[in-house]
């Protein structure tokens, strides 16, 4: 287990958690290489197929970080985001899966430091729990009847 | 859709990205991914060479899809997807793969694994740009006015150098007067001449140019649309004015903290904030024969971390100000640190202390004790640089506070869509690339409202902020990002969701074959893709960050 | 015109889909001057070696209904992939896994101790599990193989045609029987069915604005007649499923539960539903969407009735 280096994707919003990973950078703020960013330009944009599409090929890890709530640079896209995870969680518990795997995150552009406490603290609890069962169904985007 | 052809550009950024991650072996790598067609590094991919590296790239090697891993698209994107304009490709065939802010900046410690997930990042930057498309901008027509928030000298000089260029201007101010904070102040630093030489004109100015409209006890109450068309909602003594216009600029300036507890202040008649001394100044009030200003009274604390920048000048004036009225009087300042910056302010602060100005420098764990019963009497301090408690005679105590974000601050930034610092003042696009403007287009920043700035920084912002807010309506028009929602009417069912969800009112149903689909108005999408996001039936496509394009990506990184 | 040879098979399903193909009604006629049947376990007598027997690929057409949870479904499956020429997935069941494929959410362990022990009917002191072989005095007997996850029938051989439907609906199953009639066939991988937007498109319910501040099961409450469910608070699925049905559940005041899969081109049926549904939920307060969310008894089994084999995580990990 202490040899798991896990693969961690990482939802970020273009206005406030993309512009807080990119002021973590800018502080040299240190934080374990576990995590992947993948920019939208808000997490109103993250759907929950987008989550467990990563969870499924082999993502130890998801968080999905957007503006703080009040603060969506498209006024409320965030509130559609603090909806739909808290029931993707219900459904994960369901399916055997430890809803921490997936993390819902409020990050300012101005808050560097959060954005790697964020990415610290969730590497380290998904270390905690261990690698994803999931990677052993790896599968294509394309099911073979959707052509 | 012709097969792609990828040009990948890594970026050494000096020793920024190259020192950690191993850019060679990264190039040789990306070399191997599906469809690059050619790879290559750069010292400085943002140089002048680097760019025209990436135009003969792109005729070279007929590349149809150019990505750069270098810093942050927030910065550099505009840049480099010019250069892909300047030889004739579509500016959304351009990827951008952040190896910088995102990886060897936060790595420094372990270049195998920064090099590692360079080549991750690329690997899914690639993915991603095999699928993108050239996508085209619309025109959107702009409102030739502007609306400037605060009617401060700030405020009121970005709206003169708007109204001077031809554009109508609106001016909302909160007080039933123009002239901000300047109203108070007694005289100005470093040229010691009255506030009001300055605001008096300013405010005669405005209020006889015919192109401002001025709202004095006044707030801006609704604010809608978006660049260009801005739609705005003035209540001015329970009455409504709306007016449309092109741009925003927000010069709302900054409160004045009230040091309410410390050192005596709000219990002893005789402890004052700077500004308080300056009133009283202004009416020929005494001082006393021994003053006393304590430097950073709230500010530069666990609480409020930040310095306000203007304070030490402040109380270097006024204390100048009394010596020069009254050369017998004594003054202290009891200081952390003095920020005396620049020619014309290290020769002033050097002017006070051959005035007699006495400074001391004091302690943040050891600060100055107020002796007294019932008013100030005597100033206890430990003298940092003497290493010993002195006592200081005291007829006034002059309190040194910061500027704090105005208490509208918050209201204003949910109106307007843009953001606050972790202070509360109003956060600019980009320190240095954009330091007048906001991430939301079409609004501007000047003044204390982004910063404590004292009057000269404060008009030279208010000239950038109109220049750029003048920029717009001076075109007539703007090409707002082609990133936006498209619906397939062939798949929607018209269930109305997308319609509900849009914050922009950019989505209608709008009847077909006897049925209603949903209608993305394209002027209108700010493309946040929360529609898309929540189409049960997949039928709305974000532009740029298709569904496909980001499963690539997530698909890439584990393959 | 030769006759076409047709052949019906199920595997891990109810039967419904095999009445189903009866409910065309006297176009069965049309059916039997157009086609033979060679192999239909369910109404005439054939044995699998009948079917060994044949030359590859000189079955015209297999309707394939049931999913695959067994070692026998399994090898009739591919035995039948192999002896035709196309091959359809007809009904949710092969199409996605539908109902049989909700035990991936358990195991087999799971599955047998509750069939076999805990059901109030069953009386099974000696915990006597089925085994793949059983020796008697007569020789051994074989039993097929329980599997642990239940698979549609595209995770299992090619398919060629998909008919979606729990079962599906009269119309939808001529429409695939006269294409092979006609010889006019769709695209490989087509799922065919009359509609490729989703159930809302058919219905006749009044749509307003689909905010929900309080999910109802349909017991709860007698909905309006006229409004939309959704928009009362009852989870219809028709937001988030093909039609083709006629939206035949709402038109009888009942809520759509998603058995004719996704729509044309979505990938996890529940996925998308789940999105939707919560968007629309009428709160931006973390604690009053909790308690709206915790209305849903079983979201998972809910939004993957259907098609859990089929769904992107396609079974639970049992720990």
């Amino acid at each position: 287990m202490d040899n798991f280096e896990p693969k961690i994707v990482a939802f970020c919003c273009n206005w406030c958690s993309y512009a807080g990973a990119d002021l973590a950078g800018t502080s040299r703020m240190q934080y374990p290489p576990a995590i992947r960013i993948i920019r939208v330009m808000c997490s109103g944009r993250v759907s929950p197929f987008l989550v467990l599409k990563a969870l499924s090929v082999g993502a130890d890890g998801v968080l999905v970080l957007g503006c703080h709530p009040g603060d969506c640079h498209y006024i409320e896209g965030n509130y559609k985001t603090m909806r739909r995870i808290p029931l993707l969680k219900k459904v994960l518990k369901q399916f055997g899966i430890e809803e921490e795997r997936v993390r819902l995150e409020w990050v300012s552009a101005s808050e560097g430091a959060k954005f790697a406490e964020v990415a610290n603290s969730f590497t380290q609890s998904i270390k905690n729990l261990g690698p994803s069962t999931l990677d052993n169904l790896k599968q294509s985007s394309k099911g073979a009847k959707h052509g | 859709m012709e097969e792609p052809r990828i040009g990948v550009f890594v970026c050494h950024c000096g020793r920024n990205i190259g020192a950690y991650v191993d850019v060679p072996g990264v190039v040789e790598y990306v070399k191997g991914l599906p469809n690059v067609v050619h790879a290559e590094r750069n010292l400085y991919t943002c140089s002048e060479e680097g760019i025209s590296a990436i135009k003969k790239g792109i005729q070279e090697h007929n590349l149809n899809r150019v990505i750069v891993a270098s810093c942050t698209p927030r910065t550099h994107e505009p840049l480099f997807r010019s250069a892909c304009e300047a030889v004739g490709l579509n500016k959304y065939l351009f990827e951008f793969v952040n190896i910088r802010d995102q990886c060897s900046w936060v790595h420094m410690h372990e270049p195998e694994k920064a090099t590692e997930k360079a080549k991750d990042l690329i690997r899914m930057g690639v993915a991603k740009a095999r699928l993108l498309e050239p996508l085209e901008e619309i025109e959107i027509k702009v409102t030739p006015s502007a609306l400037v928030i605060g009617g401060g000298v700030v405020g009121m000089g970005a709206a003169l150098n708007l109204a001077a260029q031809g554009f109508e201007v609106h001016v909302v101010e909160k007080e039933p007067e123009l002239g901000g904070t300047l109203r108070s102040v007694y005289k100005l630093y470093p040229t010691n001449e009255e506030a009001t030489k300055v605001t008096n004109p300013l405010i005669e100015k405005v209020k006889n140019d015919p192109k401002i409209k001025t709202y004095l006890s006044a707030k801006v109450k609704e604010v809608s649309g978006f660049i260009g068309n801005f739609d705005v909602v003035v209540n001015q003594d329970g009455e409504e004015s709306k007016f449309n216009v092109g741009t925003i600029i927000v010069a709302i300036g900054a409160d004045k903290l009230k040091p309410t507890g410390q050192y005596g202040y709000g219990e002893m008649p005789n402890v004052l904030t700077q500004l308080e001394l300056e009133e009283r100044m202004k009416k020929g009030e005494p001082v006393g024969q021994n003053v006393v200003m304590i430097n950073c009274v709230g500010a530069r604390v666990p609480e409020r971390t930040y310095c306000s920048r203007i304070c030490c000048m402040t109380a270097i004036k006024n204390a100048s100000l009394i010596k020069e009225s009254n050369p017998k009087a004594k003054v202290w300042i009891l200081h952390r640190d003095l920020m005396t910056y620049g020619v014309d302010f290290e020769n002033y602060y050097r002017k006070a202390m051959e005035l007699g100005v006495r400074f001391i420098r004091y302690s943040l764990e050891r600060p100055p004790q107020v002796i007294g019963d019932g008013k100030a009497e005597e100033i206890k301090a430990y003298h940092e640089l003497r290493r010993e408690e002195i006592e200081l005679p005291c007829d006034m105590l002059v309190l040194t506070t910061p500027l704090i974000p105005a208490e509208d601050n918050q209201d204003i930034s949910k109106m307007l869509k843009v953001s606050l610092d972790e202070f509360g003042f109003f956060l600019e696009a980009h320190l240095k690339l954009r330091p007048v403007e906001f991430a939301m287009d079409g609004i501007y920043i000047c003044g204390s409202a982004k910063w404590p700035t004292d009057v000269t920084e404060g008009i030279s912002q208010a000239y950038a902020a109109a220049s750029k807010a003048a920029g717009p309506l001076r075109m007539g028009y703007v090409k707002p990002e082609a990133i936006n929602a498209l619906v397939n009417e062939d798949k929607c069912s018209g269930c109305g969701i997308c319609e509900l969800l849009c914050p922009f009112q950019a989505i209608e149903l709008q009847p077909r074959d006897g049925k209603r689909v949903s209608h993305v108005n394209e002027a209108v999408c700010k493309g946040c893709g929360t529609c898309g996001a929540a189409c049960p039936s997949g039928a709305i496509a974000m532009h740029y960050f298709t569904d496909e394009q980001i499963l690539a990506q997530v698909e890439a990184l584990f393959s | 015109m030769a006759k076409l040879k047709i052949a019906l098979y199920w595997a891990a399903s109810c039967g419904g889909c095999d009445i189903a193909t009866l409910a065309i009604g006297e176009k069965i006629l049309k059916l039997a001057e157009a086609a033979d049947i060679v192999f239909w376990p369910i109404g005439l007598d054939f044995k699998y070696a009948d079917v060994e027997k044949m030359p590859d690929k000189s079955i015209d057409a297999c309707l394939f209904n049931g999913a695959i949870r067994t070692s026998e479904n399994e090898h009739v499956a591919k035995l039948l992939r192999a002896k035709s020429k196309i091959m359809i997935a007809y009904g949710s069941c092969s199409y996605e896994g539908c109902i049989p494929g909700l035990s991936n959410f358990y195991n087999r362990q799971m599955t047998f101790e509750h069939v076999y022990i805990e059901t109030p009917t069953t009386d099974n002191p000696g915990k006597i599990f089925p085994q793949t072989k059983v020796k008697v005095p007569e020789g051994e007997l074989e039993l097929p193989e329980f599997y642990d996850t239940v698979k549609t029938l595209a995770q299992t051989v090619d398919v060629d045609y998909f008919v979606p439907g729990c079962p599906p609906e009269e119309k939808t199953t001529w429409l695939a029987l006269e294409a092979l009639i006609t010889g006019k066939l769709p695209p490989k991988g087509t799922v065919i069915s009359h509609a490729v937007k989703a159930v809302c498109d058919e219905c006749p319910r009044k749509k307003g604005e689909k905010k929900i501040k309080k999910f109802y099961r349909p017991y709860e409450i007698v909905p309006d007649p006229e409004i939309c469910l959704l928009e009362q608070g009852l989870l219809c699925y028709g937001i988030a499923t093909r039609g083709g049905c006629g939206a035949l559940c709402p038109q009888a005041n009942m809520p759509c539960t998603g058995c004719y899969g996704p729509v044309e081109g979505v990938i996890d049926q529940g996925a998308h539903f789940l999105s939707a549904l919560s968007s629309i939920i009428d709160s931006n307060d973390p604690e009053e969407i909790q308690k709206i969310i915790d209305d849903i008894p079983d979201p998972a089994g809910t939004f993957y009735r259907y098609s859990l084999p089929d769904s992107l995580l396609r079974r639970a990990r049992i720990k």
